[in-house]
């Protein structure tokens, strides 16, 4: 059964329409690009997932059930979990309470204490390596160090589906490398679909998504098997400006 | 005869929300443009009449001089508190600000005292009165309801016809934007700032013209939360909003007066202040952006 | 077992705080009143904190639930003097009262106010106070403008001596149970979910939302807390001390403007710092009194604007910050 399932959504600003009549489907496990450049509707589609947007025509279907007009906090529960391109931690509160309050709030969260949230929010930080920093204010972490705990505090709230966002945008190539390995193994073993969404089609994407969902002004321009994608005439346009040479 | 008496109200009702709408438009420029709101309003109204009080009784200036001089004052608290204060909580949590901006309130209201004491004082402009058919307007009344108007004109002028004003509408609009432009963001806070505090001490002068007596350190607190109704009627950041605000809210606060003292066994005057309240509320229930979209 | 009782050990400070002050007061000759005036301060400190504090949103109509809890205590004893009933339970169903109006006006208020951001939250309250007032007196409910005068209903319930040794004694004594009490009620919240939503809606509601906090659940729980001990702090240090209720009175921002000051002076959102704070502002106010009465205010109009723009943490909080890693670092929060 697909986990997410996206028909038909649009989604307008007035007179702009931000994403048209786009339609699609992630699995379990599935791990999918969104690429495109700024204006596609990335990030319009990305908050129709969430729920910070209500879309204006279309359904959003999440494991079965319609969440179309759920807002965000109930969405979470469900499996919903995203990280965000500029880090948004709770600055006063400790890296460990951080992740913990993804912990409490998410999928499991109705069964745990807040010791138990604690203890999972160590597990996740050491994934992570952020142990040295754990009891340390989120606010004082370096720029990369707070990534690092979004994503943390996303997975503690132990997703079906993690939405990502720019994620690795301003890293080191190498620490790109680890980063990729890590999510496809957290995303393997705990059968987390991730959706990571990017402005181009780069280094990340490749090494961590099987497939490539590309936008262009609002609607999807391609959607197949990343190798396909790089190749595909229409998606080199879109990024040269022009049909490639023959 | 009835015809008569309600536009009479009417044009009170009017002549009171020219005035009140005047007082509101510092509060919505400096909402507009620093995203500040000023909770210590009132008392920045307060510290006009006592300019007027001061200078009628000391100096022997007639009210209508003393409104200059009470918008000079008032740039110069205004850049005062900014300097010390207000530049560094724009970028701080939005709490911040508004207890600050409180606090400041709290403070000229405790010099004032210090300075004048805590009576209530007044003052006594012997004008005639105007008798416009419908109702009798005392002259003072006359020249508060023109000044607002002159007011909110010249002000609309500076933001239209001017480099600098523009400027200021121009961070109301975009603030990344403007400074993208060129717009010295740092120069349009701190004047917007002074001109919107400047504004509000000129209101405290219309509105002892309207009301010479019960002036007092506390008495702004009234007018702050009129002001706030006012404000969201009109769009918080439109000073043209409040001013037409103003106007709703006066024919609204008159008209009810009426109306209540037509109600036996209640106090019209509590029950028109419990009013503002009520519609404070509602409107910040249906449309916080303001119900009139003036820009 | 031991995590259980580490988790609770800084409500050990505070309670000793108030301990020291209640045998100071008993102790010493003369120094009751003192000492009731700092508990008087220190719970109101606490009562506002659980709001501002913990979620960093400012009611400025904060007074107006001291108000109805005092006018829940007055109503009780009048109404129920009159129907003959007499004895100690009438205060405690005036105690009940008095936490059930402030639900009532927080739930009515919330229900409109909560749903709006920081800002207009702000703007919503500020006639919160005024607007209730005015209601009262001008649709002349409660007697309206003419207060609620109960002293002789209070002697009938209570019989002369013990009416007397409520307003001089007992009442203080229940300020003290209030204010251990809402400290152990923020230690609570501290220590559960309901914190962690709260510190989370207080740093970044939209990113707390994300992670599945219903923040409009847990605004309304603070909301609602943080009124009820207003009204019982209303009801102890008002209604049981003093037997008239008068609507300029009980509803003076000036109290607003004093727990305002407490809470930021302590350091908002920490446990200590409202007590620290109404303990430094209670003495001030009790010497100036002697040397300069009335100036309080503005003496600490100007240091809240130093604090907000230099300090903001407060007291505690700076504390918290030098203390981190220390052996006391855990009875400091």
């Amino acid at each position: 059964m697909s986990l997410l399932r996206l028909e038909n959504v649009t989604k307008r600003f007035g007179g702009l329409v931000a994403v048209d009549r786009v339609s699609l489907t992630i699995n379990e496990g599935e791990r999918v690009g969104i690429v495109g450049p700024n204006g596609s509707g990335k990030t319009t589609l990305f908050n129709l997932i969430n729920g910070v947007y209500i879309p204006d025509e279309g359904r959003v279907i999440f494991n079965g059930q319609d969440i179309t007009r759920l807002p965000p906090y109930k969405r979470a529960p469900l499996g919903v979990g995203r990280t965000f391109q500029i880090p948004r931690p709770f600055a006063s509160a400790t890296v460990r309470e951080n992740v913990a309050v993804g912990a409490m709030f998410g999928t499991m969260g109705g069964q745990l204490s807040v010791d138990q949230c604690l203890d999972m929010a160590d597990r996740y930080i050491k994934l992570m390596g952020l142990e040295a920093h754990s009891e340390k204010p989120a606010g004082s972490l370096t720029p990369v160090e707070k990534k690092l705990m979004e994503i943390a505090r996303a997975l503690a709230m132990k997703p079906r589906l993690l939405l990502m966002d720019e994620a690795m945008a301003g890293m080191h190539p190498k620490d790109i490398d680890k980063m990729v390995q890590l999510i496809k193994d957290v995303s393997d073993k705990e059968n987390i679909a991730v959706v990571a969404m990017v402005e181009h089609i780069m280094r990340a994407v490749v090494g961590l998504v099987e497939r490539v969902v590309v936008l262009h002004q609002g609607s999807k321009l391609v959607d197949s098997a990343t190798k396909e994608a790089l190749e595909d005439p229409k998606v080199v346009e879109v990024y040269l400006g022009h049909p490639p040479e023959e | 005869m009835v015809l008569e008496q309600l536009t009479g109200n009417l044009l009170q009702g009017l002549v009171l929300g020219a005035v009140y709408g005047m007082a509101t438009m510092g509060l919505s420029l400096i909402f507009g443009v620093l995203k500040v709101v000023n909770v210590g309003h009132g008392a920045f109204i307060m510290v006009g009449a006592f300019v007027t009080l001061w200078a009628f009784t000391t100096l022997g200036m007639p009210p209508l001089v003393a409104i200059p001089l009470a918008f000079l004052i008032g740039m110069g608290l205004g850049f005062v508190f900014y300097y010390s204060a207000i530049k560094r909580l724009i970028k701080a949590p939005e709490l911040a600000s508004l207890l600050a901006t409180f606090s400041i309130g709290i403070l000229l209201e405790e010099i004032v005292k210090l300075i004048f004491g805590s009576e209530f004082r007044g003052y006594n402009w012997v004008v005639p009165k105007i008798d416009l058919g419908v109702t009798v307007l005392p002259m003072s009344k006359l020249y508060a309801f023109i000044g607002s108007i002159i007011i909110a004109l010249l002000l609309y002028l500076w933001f239209n016809k001017t480099r600098a004003g523009t400027a200021m509408r121009s961070v109301v609009e975009d603030t990344e934007g403007a400074r993208v432009c060129g717009v010295n963001v740092g120069w349009v806070y701190a004047n917007s700032f002074a001109i919107g505090i400047g504004l509000t001490v000129a209101s405290g002068v219309l509105l002892t013209m309207f009301i010479p007596v019960g002036i007092n350190p506390y008495m702004g607190g009234g007018y702050t939360l009129k002001a706030f109704v006012i404000a969201v009627l009109g769009g918080l950041s439109s000073p043209y909003g409040a001013f037409f605000g103003g106007l709703v809210f006066g024919l609204i606060e008159n008209g009810s007066y009426t109306l209540f003292a037509l109600i036996p066994g209640v106090e019209p005057f509590a029950l028109t202040r419990f009013l503002s309240f009520v519609m404070l509320l509602i409107i910040l229930l249906i449309r916080p952006t303001g119900l009139l979209k003036a820009k | 077992m031991r995590k259980q009782s580490a988790k609770y050990s800084p409500f050990i400070p505070v309670l000793t705080i108030y301990v020291l002050i209640f045998l100071i007061g008993k102790g010493v000759s003369g120094m009751w009143q003192v000492m009731a005036m700092l508990t008087f301060y220190c719970a109101l400190g606490q009562a506002f904190n659980i709001f501002l504090g913990m979620t960093g949103y400012v009611d400025f109509g904060y007074v107006a639930f001291m108000g109805v809890g005092t006018y829940g205590m007055a109503l009780t004893i009048t109404h129920l003097a009159e129907r003959g009933i007499t004895g100690p339970a009438v205060i405690v169903l005036g105690m009940l009262l008095a936490l059930l109006f402030p639900t009532l006006l927080s739930m009515a208020v919330g229900a409109v106010a909560l749903r709006l951001r920081g800002a207009y939250f702000a703007i919503a309250t500020i006639g919160v106070n005024e607007g209730f007032r005015y209601l009262i007196e001008g649709a002349k409910i409660w007697n309206g403008s003419e207060g609620i005068i109960f002293m002789s209903e209070l002697n009938r319930v209570l019989g002369r001596e013990a009416a007397s040794s409520l307003s001089t004694f007992w009442s203080d004594v229940f300020l003290f149970v209030i204010a251990t009490l809402a400290a152990l009620v923020t230690l609570y919240f501290m220590r559960t979910r309901i914190g962690y939503a709260l510190t989370a809606l207080r740093e970044d509601e939209d990113a707390a939302k994300v992670m599945g906090i219903n923040v409009t659940k847990y605004k309304i729980m603070a909301f609602i807390t943080s009124a009820c001990f207003a009204g019982l702090v209303g009801a102890a240090s008002w209604a049981l001390k003093t037997p008239y209720v008068f609507p300029p009175e009980v509803f003076e921002i000036h109290y607003t403007i004093e727990a305002i000051i407490i809470v930021l002076l302590g350091g908002a959102g920490t446990l200590l710092g409202p007590v620290i704070g109404g303990l430094i502002y209670g003495l001030s106010k009790y010497y100036l009194s002697i040397f300069l009465p009335g100036f309080q205010l503005l003496i600490f109009a100007p240091i809240i604007i130093i604090i907000i723009v230099a300090f903001p943490e407060g007291i505690m909080g700076m504390v918290k910050e030098k203390a981190k890693g220390s052996s006391l670092a855990r009875f400091i929060v």
